[in-house]
């Protein structure tokens, strides 16, 4: 059982993939960076429930995905008055890690990919986790993380050939193909 | 295995240095040896993990991030060492030190020693811990502070509790003269407590050395270099006998606890 867990490297290696989960889970970056706090302040917590130093990382990214849920559920159970669609476009906000286009087209893209699917998307592409991992992540068999992912990746690849496609045939004059 | 199962198990291939070693993948992987169209497959779809990956990696956590993260489990974990203590527990050590403080007066007459001695003990038995100035681990960090604001520190202490842990440490002030306290948690999860002040500010008192009960408290008093020491701790007297007698190889003064 492990008591004394080295938080600090175990912050420094993680908090930047978990951080792009939350994004990626609730495309906000205050939410994100909450998302992410909760999560290793929950960790800090428990560290003595701690059993397996070596499933720590799919245990953050199991915990920040249930702390995610749990305010989807508690926002549905409070929700919000709807802004007036005239107010609201003035308060839209990129957020600036959407400015990146590589990353906005990817996440784009990854939304679109049926549910079923997306969840073991993210966890292999932003979190960077084993088939196993995510397997214990989400509690579902081995076999069913492959097979999703092998779905998954397929309805990725055309939704991506689709966005980038138009840009391919029809390159950016600030690409350098100035009208000659 | 056929061309759709190797494909579904590659899907989950990540990298060389980190899958290739895993036996699920073995099969596959040396099926693509032989097979052109697996392999074609497989760099095409490696090659679109990789565009994946550096793409999403521009998703920058904001720069303050990691030290916000920190600063939450620092703070957590000072809470933590905070000790608390039940109301009624708190009322029953204000009783017996009440209780102690009016004994003593009326055997030996109020004296400055004793005067600071009872309010000492007062002050780390505050409910919810004694108030600390910092909070910290580093006993190095305590004496720092202690010196920046001009209290009483004795350094000299022995290794034993140089290597101890510390809650944190605070500066006072006690009838014009400066003070200090500094937490030590024992190892068996209890505070030792070190209250020095200038052994000028008790005037002469003859101050008796060993360990004493007070209700709950165990309390010894040292002098050194002019400074007056005093350690209080409610943890069990042979634990605190443990500590000094490994202490006392450091500190020949230290006589042997009964």
């Amino acid at each position: 059982m492990a008591t004394n867990l080295d938080l600090e490297s175990i912050v420094s290696e993680l908090y930047s993939p978990l951080y792009r989960f939350a994004f990626a889970l609730s495309r906000n970056e205050t939410q994100a960076a909450d998302l992410t706090q909760e999560t290793f302040l929950i960790l800090a917590k428990q560290q003595a429930q701690v059993r397996d130093v070596t499933k720590i990382k799919s245990w953050l990214f199991t915990t920040l995905r249930r702390e995610f849920l749990r305010g989807l559920r508690s926002q549905s159970s409070h929700p919000e008055v709807e802004l007036q669609p005239e107010h609201q476009d003035e308060l839209v906000v990129e957020p600036a890690v959407l400015r990146a286009t590589d990353a906005s087209t990817a996440l784009e893209a990854l939304a679109q990919v049926d549910e079923s699917y997306r969840m073991v998307l993210e966890l292999f592409y932003l979190a960077d986790l084993s088939y196993k991992e995510i397997a214990a992540t989400l509690e579902i068999p081995i076999g069913t993380v492959m097979s999703r992912l092998s779905r998954g990746k397929e309805q990725l690849r055309v939704l991506l050939a689709k966005t980038e496609a138009p840009a391919k045939i029809a390159p950016s004059p600030r690409a350098g193909n100035l009208p000659t | 295995m056929n061309l759709d199962d190797a494909k579904e198990i590659l899907s989950a291939y990540r990298s060389d240095d980190r899958d290739r070693e895993d036996p699920i993948f073995r099969e596959a992987l040396e099926q693509m040896a032989s097979d052109g169209d697996l392999k074609k497959w497989f760099e095409e779809q490696h090659a679109m993990d990789r565009a994946i990956r550096q793409k999403l990696a521009s998703i920058e956590a904001p720069a303050d991030l990691r030290a916000r993260v920190m600063a939450q489990i620092r703070g957590h974990e000072a809470r933590g060492r905070r000790f608390t203590l039940p109301p009624w527990l708190a009322i029953a050590a204000c009783l017996v030190l009440g209780g102690f403080a009016v004994f003593y007066s009326r055997i030996t007459g109020p004296n400055r020693f004793q005067e600071f001695r009872s309010e000492a003990l007062a002050m780390v038995s505050k409910q919810g811990g004694p108030l600390l100035d910092l909070e910290t681990p580093n006993l190095s960090e305590t004496q720092t502070f202690l010196r920046e604001h001009q209290a009483p520190c004795y350094e000299a202490l022995p290794a034993a509790l140089k290597s101890m842990e510390t809650a944190g440490c605070r500066a006072f002030v006690w009838k014009e003269h400066p003070a200090s306290l500094t937490c030590f948690r024992l190892p068996g999860g209890q505070f030792l407590h070190l209250v020095v002040i200038d052994q000028a500010a008790v005037g002469g008192a003859n101050i008796a050395v060993g360990m004493k009960s007070m209700g709950e408290w165990h309390v010894m008093f040292q002098q050194k270099d002019g400074m007056l020491l005093m350690w209080a701790t409610r943890a069990p007297m042979e634990e605190l006998k443990r500590m000094f007698l490994t202490a006392s190889c450091e500190w020949p003064d230290l006589k042997k606890p009964s």
